[in-house]
């Protein structure tokens, strides 16, 4: 097989790049001098087309078609260089015409029998072949004389001749590339024709050939066209009914299947897209792979597949790495079956404190850290008594306390300890009013996870006499088990009474901390609890913070669940709301609430949006980009873009909330999709340039959410040079995103970067409290942790943790009225996208196995032909490891199999079986 | 070209001219030595602050639906990047801003501007010049200023007042590595080649397709081959299949032959090669021939003369920069020599040169092939027989067959005969093969 395929790459290469010279030259001297072996074989050739054309009776079938083997045993053995025709070819140029003739006449046909037939097909093939360099193009000549012979081939078969094989591989490899593109050209021809593409019957001939092209491609290492050939015939299902033997197999499924996710990205047609995702669903199921099916089960938002997944793995430790991974997405999922106890812990995300807590303990970063650990003031160039501050300069010192409350709750998030709240309680007291109720509610993101000891703790504040401390022990208990199911659901039980009470703080705090314990769940129960707040009549000025509290927690909690009655109810509200209420500045938290509930469902929110655009206030352009935006995250759709991008053509100095609304939806259509988003960011490097105030305000907000938790130099560059611009807004959005982009990571340069700031901006309390944020991101949780929505090889998007980053973001559209005033607790929102950027390997009772691994960049892989490397650049580590967005993890040792493919989270490992020690060796 | 003195080519004027107004009254003693200048002037900042603003690569590169899609993509983004600035150039246009703006950087800049060069750079906001008058100043660079083009050496612009850097002179490449650019392609093509037809298969495999079609090699999961080296007798075409390449290709071609590359003084030969691949990187794809290459990579010996060591650095460079530590990205290199017995074993190892291609004298079939071309805008005698001297046992290269043929017709010429016959074809031979066995007459010790 292998050298007549070289011979054939010959044939398409010259078709594809055609020897410019090679016309010209035979202009010059038509008949150039010819070797003897070269004029033996046109000679040859030339009597075999002779012979074959013969119009004399005395020629025979029998005569014809022996000397048609000549010419086709000529042409399949020519070898030549990529650079050239091969010679047969070049010789039956002259011919071509003829033979095109005499098959035309209709002087072939049955009545010489199966001898007739045979010579007819065989003559079509020779034709077809010929075809590929000589016919014309836009006729598809080579697939027109290719259907014909196939079709005699079959008379041929059902003349019962031996010869009916129609062999189309023995052709080459080049002539079956350029026989699928030419059936994707009449396929498309076909259909443009009006020949309806779910039939099959007007395709027959043509899904004939493909059934043969397809399994030739995939048993000769081209997975990549044989697959583009079924998309281009809309057959993609064809796949999966391949035989035996020479369709997918365990060797080349996760060629096949990787090929397909990443090709589903670019589909723009939803149903296309549905269709190769699910193909990969069923090629992975085919493979017993059951959790790669189900990250495209939820990849595809398809939660029904989960049970039957469960039900036919048989594999214990891969339902158990099953279990982790709806863990990970935060999927409310109850397991039935054999163990159900433990597989539910599991899922309902029990153990992850003690997890984390032991891979602290590991990394040996325990230690609690002060805010002053992280501001390093005696690095800053002023040092910590600048002598501004002599100057006369009031402080704004409630402010800063704030800010060392956030930064002491950040960086210590999860580890149950800390130096400011946990020792005693003068620190809650050393605060006023709100920032004492962001001092109690920091307790829960300091005990984050770990709801027993934490409740125990908190319990105490949910008594107190004083209103705002309640009111943060709320939001600390609701924090406390983001993400954690608990049979004895306290978070619910505590709340309840609030959310029911008189006090509006208190209203504010159980909505809150109820929205982001329950973030992703759909529980009912809570959105029962929360209805009637978004229904409620308006009846003062505080009555729409919790209205819009209400709906952004109901958002959250049926994140991209597209729920019926969570979605009618925001949407009469904010119908029926007046335009005082629409004016209030949190009345974008109940469109965000709305946004989120479609997050990522596209064309499902389309209902939605004909309802968003009858109101009557400047609001519905807003609610509308929201909406829109959020339906499509992560799509990458262009269209959508585009629309995106002629919002922003206009110029508007005021009212222009949906123009800043778009360039954050731009960023977060394109997110998760490499060429999408590098695009983006050129996109915005225009708007800055072209645009006014409030679009640029948007732009460092639409660069942190493109790089969450990864900081690119060029993005840190690009906005650290927005960090000094005159306009307030823009330098606190550029100074809140970088914190957003490095956000786990240590970063050491943007931490110079941000200690630079503190010093250029440490008379502006605003500029200040954004830069003391920006760093507590930056070393959240001691760099253990990481906001990144994308997990598993980047190939998921967690709901919950991308909602919680859009409420930041949302809140940055305008910092005066949200952060810098008195909702700055909306920035626990973030606790929903934090999640551990640990990499674990235990044993199947979960228990520990340290073994090394090897970490480094993730490369792109897809359609390269052999073993690629999967990353670059790697160091060897020894399990638990940290894993930064963008990297990926592969075992160092043959000793261990790991039971999923995706090393990232907690990975069960088992041992391999094949494995053998290496000798020693002296 | 190739030996101007290495003070006068390339360097910043104003540098030279200083150094040279300081010194007139005193007589040079000292040999003048350029001072050193950076070598890769435009360093590639790929991933600097301008990254953000490039276009993204995309993988695979064989040929599938997915990268179709990928760069149908791009396109996509970038249409809507165009209309986006279309409407906005509709509400303001940009003749007027661009107007506005370099109005604004005049301003800064002020004028008159003087002429210094960068001495030192401090940090990336402060830089040490030496003005024309002759003092060096401690100076700022204004943040307008290209800081990716400034380099040691370089020439730039000085307000007036403050000495602050408010521009650059961009000098262009060495200008003896520009005169080796192959502007106008040669006339001769493959169809003026008679036979070696594997050689233009080898070559046309070897440096053309990788540069046309590197797909097919990533497809296969193979490097394709970096370079090539013809060798061969005399006159066997060579160059002349060489400049057929040049014909050929749309690539860059850079010629330039091995004893260009050894200079004067010490350290040029190596600059220039340095220079040259560098030169070859910038104008990528580029295809870069050295004719006789035994001139500078014949092999290494012990030797006590500077003359040779300096030509066997310049080797050595030659060798990093075919396979050293930095990677050549589209560059092809073509060698040719008539002594591939006396190179350098290294220079041609596989890696740098991965294919040595040999051109044997031609064939009797070539050698009517050869005859045939350089025959067929002449006018024959009826009695001329080519096959004669096809068919005889010489060993005639295809130069010897050329020299044949114009000695044939200047013999023609000589008798004032519009025919060339077959007598002077003989007489031709023999005269063209006398020369060639240096005195001895053919058939002397037969």
């Amino acid at each position: 097989m292998a050298p007549k395929s070289t011979e054939k790459s010959a044939a398409t290469t010259a078709v594809t790049a055609p020897p410019p010279k090679d016309p010209k030259k035979e202009t010059k001297d038509p008949e150039p001098e010819l070797s003897e072996e070269d004029a033996a074989l046109k000679e040859r050739l030339d009597t075999c087309v002779s012979t074959l054309l013969s119009t004399e009776t005395d020629v025979t079938t029998e005569i014809r078609l022996k000397s048609l083997d000549i010419i086709v045993d000529e042409l399949r053995q020519a070898t030549s260089s990529m650079t050239s025709v091969p010679k047969p070819l070049k010789f039956l140029r002259g011919h071509w015409l003829e033979l095109k003739g005499y098959y035309n006449d209709g002087m072939l046909g049955e009545e010489d029998g199966a001898d007739g037939v045979f010579l007819k097909a065989r003559l079509g093939d020779v034709l077809a072949v010929l075809a590929m360099t000589m016919g014309d193009r836009e006729e598809r000549e080579s697939l027109k004389f290719k259907l014909a012979a196939s079709s005699d081939y079959k008379t041929l078969a059902s003349l019962k001749d031996s010869r009916a094989v129609d062999d189309l591989g023995s052709w080459g490899h080049e002539f079956v590339r350029s026989l699928a593109g030419e059936i994707g050209q009449e396929y498309t021809a076909r259909t443009l024709k009006g020949a309806d593409p779910d039939d099959d019957e007007p395709f027959k001939d043509l899904l004939s050939m493909v059934d043969v092209i397809v399994p030739f491609h995939v048993a000769h290492h081209a997975e990549a066209e044989a697959i583009d050939l079924l998309i281009e015939v809309q057959r993609l299902k064809k796949i999966l009914e391949l035989k035996e033997g020479e369709g997918i197999d365990e060797k080349n499924y996760k060629r096949v299947c990787l090929y397909l996710v990443k090709t589903a990205d670019f589909m723009s047609d939803p149903d296309d897209y549905a269709e190769i995702l699910e193909t990969a669903y069923e090629l992975f199921l085919k493979q017993n792979q059951y959790h790669d099916a189900l990250r495209i089960a939820l990849k595809m938002g398809n939660e029904d597949a989960i049970p039957t997944l469960f039900e036919a793995c048989p594999d214990k430790l891969m339902t158990r790495q099953m279990c982790l991974l709806l863990a990970r997405q935060r999927i409310n999922y109850t397991y039935e079956g054999e163990d159900e106890d433990e597989l539910n812990e599991i899922i309902g995300n029990e153990k992850l404190s003690e997890e984390f807590l032991k891979v602290a303990q590991d990394l040996d970063v325990m230690d609690a850290k002060t805010p002053e650990d992280i501001y390093k003031s005696h690095l800053s160039e002023t040092g910590g008594f600048s002598r501004r501050r002599e100057g006369g300069v009031v402080v704004d010192s409630a402010r800063a306390n704030l800010a060392s409350t956030y930064v002491n709750a950040f960086v210590n998030a999860g580890f149950g300890q800390d130096k400011l709240m946990t020792p005693d309680n003068d620190w809650l007291y050393k605060n006023k009013d709100h920032g004492m109720m962001a001092a109690a509610a920091s307790l829960g993101l300091i005990q984050l996870w770990n709801v027993e000891e934490g409740l125990a703790q908190i319990d105490k504040f949910l008594y107190s006499s004083e209103e705002y401390v309640k009111a943060g022990a709320a939001l600390a208990v609701g924090m406390l088990s983001s993400g954690v199911r608990n049979e004895a659901d306290p978070t619910l039980a505590l709340l309840e009474e609030h959310i029911n009470g008189d006090s509006h703080i208190m209203k504010c705090a159980s909505c809150t901390g109820l929205g982001i314990a329950y973030a992703g769940s759909a529980r009912e129960d809570v959105m029962e609890l929360l209805l009637p707040i978004v229904e409620q009549e308006n009846s003062g000025p505080n009555t729409m913070l919790e209205v819009s509290l209400a709906g952004l927690a109901l958002g959250m909690i049926y994140v991209g669940k597209c729920d019926d009655s969570v979605g009618g109810t925001i949407v009469q509200r904010l119908m029926e709301a007046t335009d005082e209420e629409l004016d209030h500045s949190h009345a974008r938290f109940l469109v965000l609430g709305l946004g989120l509930l479609f997050l990522g469902r596209m064309e499902k929110s389309e209902a939605m949006l004909e309802a968003v655009r009858t109101i009557e206030h400047k609001i519905s352009k807003f609610a509308v980009i929201v909406l829109e935006t959020c339906a499509y995250a992560g799509s990458g759709n262009v269209l959508k873009v585009q629309e995106m991008l002629q919002h922003c053509a206009e110029h508007l100095e005021e009212d222009a909330e949906h123009q800043m609304a778009a360039v954050v939806g731009i960023a977060l259509i394109t997110m998760g999709e490499d060429v999408g988003a590098e695009m983006a960011l050129r996109s915005f490097d225009h708007l800055l340039h072209y645009c006014e105030l409030p679009i640029k305000r948007a732009i460092p907000l639409a660069l942190g959410v493109l790089n969450i938790s990864n900081p690119d130099f060029s993005v840190i560059d690009q906005l650290s040079r927005l960090s000094h611009d005159p306009d307030n807004e823009i330098s606190q959005n550029a100074i809140l995103a970088m914190g957003l982009t490095s956000a786990g990571t240590n970063n050491s340069r943007v931490a110079g970067l941000l200690r630079q700031l503190s010093d250029f901006y440490n008379k502006e309390a605003g500029h200040m409290f954004c830069v003391r944020i920006a760093q507590a991101m930056l070393h959240m949780s001691k760099g253990l942790m990481t906001l990144a929505p994308m997990h598993s090889d980047r190939l998921l998007t967690s709901g919950p943790s991308l909602g919680g980053v859009l409420v930041l973001i949302h809140s940055c559209l305008d910092l005066k009225t949200t952060l810098l005033d008195k909702t700055h607790y909306l920035l626990y929102y973030l606790t929903c996208a934090m999640n551990p950027r640990m990499l674990i390997t235990v044993n199947e009772d979960l228990s520990w196995r340290p073994v090394t691994v090897r970490v480094g960049q993730a490369v792109e892989t897809v359609g390269q032909a052999g073993k690629p490397k999967t990353i670059t650049g790697f160091q060897t580590h020894t399990t638990p490891v940290l894993i930064s967005t963008k990297e990926r993890a592969e075992l160092g040792t043959e000793e261990v199999l790991s039971v999923s493919n995706v090393l990232e989270g907690i990975v069960i490992i088992k041992d391999n079986p094949g494995y053998e020690a290496p000798e020693e060796t002296k | 070209m190739g030996n101007v003195p290495p003070g006068m080519e390339g360097g910043p004027p104003a540098n030279n001219k200083d150094k040279k107004d300081g010194e007139e009254d005193k007589p040079k003693k000292k040999r003048f030595e350029p001072r050193p200048r950076t070598t890769n002037r435009r360093r590639k900042r790929r991933t600097g602050p301008s990254g953000i603003a490039r276009i993204p690569t995309v993988v695979p590169s064989s040929k599938c639906k997915l990268r179709l899609m990928k760069l149908e993509r791009i396109k996509d983004f970038l249409l809507m990047e165009q209309e986006f600035i279309r409407n906005h150039e509709v509400y303001k246009p940009r003749e007027e801003r661009d107007q506005e703006e370099r109005e604004k950087l005049e301003e800064l800049r002020g004028s008159p501007m003087g002429v210094g060069t960068l001495e030192e750079l401090i940090d990336d906001n402060h830089a040490i010049v030496s003005s024309s008058m002759g003092p060096e100043y401690y100076v700022n660079i204004l943040s307008s200023v290209n800081q990716d083009l400034l380099e040691p050496g370089s020439s730039v612009l000085l307000h007036n007042k403050t000495m602050s850097v408010v521009g650059i002179l961009e000098d262009d490449t060495d200008p003896m590595v520009s005169v080796m650019k192959v502007e106008k392609a040669p006339l001769e093509s493959y169809g003026d080649i008679g036979g070696l037809e594997d050689q233009i298969q080898e070559i046309k495999e070897a440096v053309e397709l990788p540069l046309a079609h590197p797909e097919l090699y990533e497809d296969i999961g193979i490097k394709p081959p970096k370079g090539v080296i013809l060798y061969g007798e005399p006159g066997t075409g060579k160059t002349l299949l060489a400049k057929a390449v040049a014909n050929h290709t749309s690539a860059t071609f850079l010629r330039v032959v091995g004893s260009e590359l050894i200079q004067k003084y010490l350290g040029d030969g190596p600059k220039l090669v340095r220079e040259l691949f560098r030169v070859a990187d910038d104008l990528s794809p580029t295809i870069v021939f050295i004719d006789e290459i035994d001139a500078v990579g014949s092999k290494r010996y012990d030797s006590s003369s500077g003359g040779t060591r300096e030509i066997q650095r310049t080797m050595l460079e030659l060798l990093n920069q075919l396979d050293g530590f930095d990677e050549r990205g589209d560059v092809k290199v073509i060698m040719a020599t008539n002594k591939i017995e006396s190179l350098d074993p290294a220079l041609i190892r596989p890696g740098r040169i991965d294919r040595k291609i040999e051109f044997p004298l031609p064939d009797v079939k070539t050698k009517r092939h050869i005859f045939n071309i350089h025959t067929s805008k002449m006018t024959l005698g009826e009695d001329v027989d080519l096959e004669k001297f096809i068919m005889s046992k010489d060993d005639l290269s295809g130069a010897d067959i050329k020299a044949v043929c114009t000695e044939a017709g200047m013999l023609a010429l000589r008798e004032r005969r519009m025919k060339v016959v077959q007598e002077d074809f003989v007489k031709a031979k023999e005269k063209a093969l006398y020369r060639k066995k240096g005195n001895i007459p053919e058939g002397l010790y037969l």
